[in-house]
């Protein structure tokens, strides 16, 4: 470089090269001698990407279990190369794993495991959510009557609504437990199944196999929906589904934390 | 230089319980059980608060470990050095647990991490530059305001340098440390390392930082590395016990600043609890000896 760069130009060149691997144009920036300096950015890289496949491994243990060490970390490399951290929490990192290996050619043998990632991320996210207080019940009953249909929940941030289509809940189970005679056992048929995941609270991960209807009242509330355009939308799907019974099931249990309740539209 | 030179009134609080100037460990979630049911005597323990920020079991344990040690927190993702400035939610969610668990020390790292959005996860060097000084120097006052508290920044070590860098790393360090009122962070095992990797002389650049400044010094073990063409470099990997080049060092650092708050750092290959005590140990008998010296601490 003829200029002294500035301190953001410098960065971003070391940024590329330990990033994308462009370490044109850094010998000009990094002092080589005895060591190139491509050779001096390869030992940070591989410090950093190095941090980031065992932060891969700490999020995705069933996944691991299922395809061995030296898969995942050839999976993992190539992740990595394409998708790098944007925060400094690397608890916040690897969302995207599950929707890699779903178009990840090499792991077509195993369908299910994009699932199984998926449901290991909800777990992940479960056990590091934030803690929060269940919802005290007393506070709903004194909405008045005629507003209780304009309650918006807050769910826990812990709480994960996923559908999949393998068994990937009895999967992760098996692999967790190393319980090789239920794994031997489990049908591997394809077909929707809804999860919900949230952690316990004396600790580990409460994870259940909803219904249809049940897991969309859940997704509705979760996602703030208003509780009497929540409970209508599950009126078509199931005529032996009592959403009402469901809904104080979900208060019960503590899926949420707080509510609001909406202004009355005026008339 | 752009910092505000002693201008940041940084108070230091009252409810929280100090760091003896002890030997302490890091703790990691290899060592959580083992801490909290055996209660090792141990001076204090540091943690990375990054390790912290959500909540269920991890935060359950920082709290079971905080009745019973003095704390400090370490941080790694600040990037101090980012000349984008500071990740304020990053900055946001430390004050909060800073707030929550009142560690005794706060400390962080003179490097940089996060550029154009992307964060590597790795404490890069900074090209030593008047305006990466000022950089530094407007980041670690913002932090100060922010915390309400002085940090401590620690030297790193490095395996690169810039070309166009124009300041001594350690009058860099000491400068940010005048400017910003920040403590130092002396990392013995990084000055061991850097000063062999780039030809520096670990003595000269021990002696060049500002005594009363150090609040904290660290130990750790560090790879060598021998390349292709006969060179060695040595590499800060922290899986090792600390070498005993480092521990000279060492007893030449609190000479220099008295005694202060030591940490073992372990975090590749983590052994059993034990040897951390043990090391631990070993750095409290250099303690014992500066006492024995007249070097009581000098810090600020």
């Amino acid at each position: 470089m003829d200029t002294m760069p500035s301190l953001h130009e410098a960065q971003r060149a070391i940024g590329r090269a330990i990033v994308l691997g462009d370490v044109d144009g850094i010998a000009a920036l990094v002092v080589g001698d005895a060591i190139s300096a491509a050779d001096r950015i390869a030992i940070y890289r591989n410090t950093a990407t190095g941090t980031l496949l065992r932060a891969l491994r700490l999020s995705y243990p069933a996944v691991e279990s299922l395809v061995g060490e030296e898969f995942f970390e050839g999976a993992a490399r190539i992740f990595i190369d394409g998708c790098w951290p944007r925060g400094a929490l690397l608890d916040d990192y690897g969302a995207e794993f599950a929707g890699f290996l779903a178009d990840f050619d090499a792991a077509d043998s195993i369908p299910y495991l994009a699932d199984v990632a998926r449901l290991e991320w909800s777990v992940h996210r479960a056990l590091h959510a934030p803690d929060a207080e269940p919802l005290d019940l007393h506070r709903l009953a004194l909405v008045p009557d005629g507003q209780s249909g304009q309650v918006r929940f807050v769910p826990d941030p812990g709480l994960g609504l996923i559908s999949v289509h393998w068994p990937a809940d009895e999967i992760w189970h098996a692999v967790i437990d190393s319980d090789d005679d239920a794994m031997a056992t489990i049908e591997l048929v394809s077909m929707p199944r809804w999860l919900l995941v949230q952690r316990a609270p004396a600790g580990g991960i409460d994870l259940q196999r909803l219904s249809y209807p049940q897991w969309r009242l859940a997704q509705a509330l979760g996602a703030g929906v208003p509780l009497a355009q929540a409970l209508a939308g599950t009126a078509d799907v199931d005529s032996t589904f009592v959403p009402e019974q469901w809904l104080a099931q979900l208060l019960s249990a503590g899926r949420f934390v707080d509510f609001a309740v909406d202004a009355p539209t005026p008339a | 230089m752009g910092g505000t030179a002693n201008s940041v009134a940084v108070p230091f609080g009252t409810n929280r319980t100090p760091v003896p100037a002890q030997a302490g460990i890091g703790l990691r979630f290899a060592h959580h059980r083992a801490v909290i049911e055996s209660r090792p005597q141990i001076g204090w323990l540091e943690v990375h608060p990054e390790n912290y920020l959500g909540g269920g079991a991890n935060l359950r344990s920082l709290n079971a470990v905080r009745d019973s040690y003095p704390l400090s927190f370490h941080g790694v993702g600040l990037s101090l050095g980012t000349a984008q400035g500071l990740d304020r939610d990053h900055l946001r969610q430390l004050k909060e647990l800073i707030d929550r668990i009142e560690p005794g020390l706060v400390s962080e790292h003179l490097s940089w991490s996060r550029v154009d959005g992307n964060h590597i996860p790795d404490l890069l060097p900074l090209p030593l530059t008047e305006e990466a000084l000022a950089c530094v120097c407007r980041n670690v006052d913002a932090v100060q305001s922010c915390f309400g508290r002085r940090i401590l920044l620690e030297n790193p070590s490095s395996y690169l340098r810039y070309r166009h860098s124009t300041i001594p790393e350690w009058e860099f360090l000491a400068a940010v440390a005048h400017a910003s009122g920040c403590g130092i962070l002396c990392d013995v095992n990084n000055i061991y390392v850097s000063a062999c990797n780039h030809g520096w002389s670990a003595q000269d650049y021990l002696a060049a930082l500002p005594a009363k400044a150090i609040g904290e010094i660290h130990l750790a073990g560090h790879a060598t590395r021998l390349l292709d063409n006969g060179r060695v470099l040595r590499i800060d990997d922290h899986g090792s016990r600390v070498q005993p080049e480092v521990w000279a060092l060492y007893e030449q650092a609190i000479a220099h600043c008295g005694v202060v708050p030591t940490l073992i750092e372990w975090d590749n290959d983590i052994p059993g609890l034990d040897v951390l005590l043990d090391e631990a140990r070993q750095a409290e008998t250099y303690l014992e000896s500066a006492r024995a010296h007249g070097y009581h601490a000098i810090a600020a």
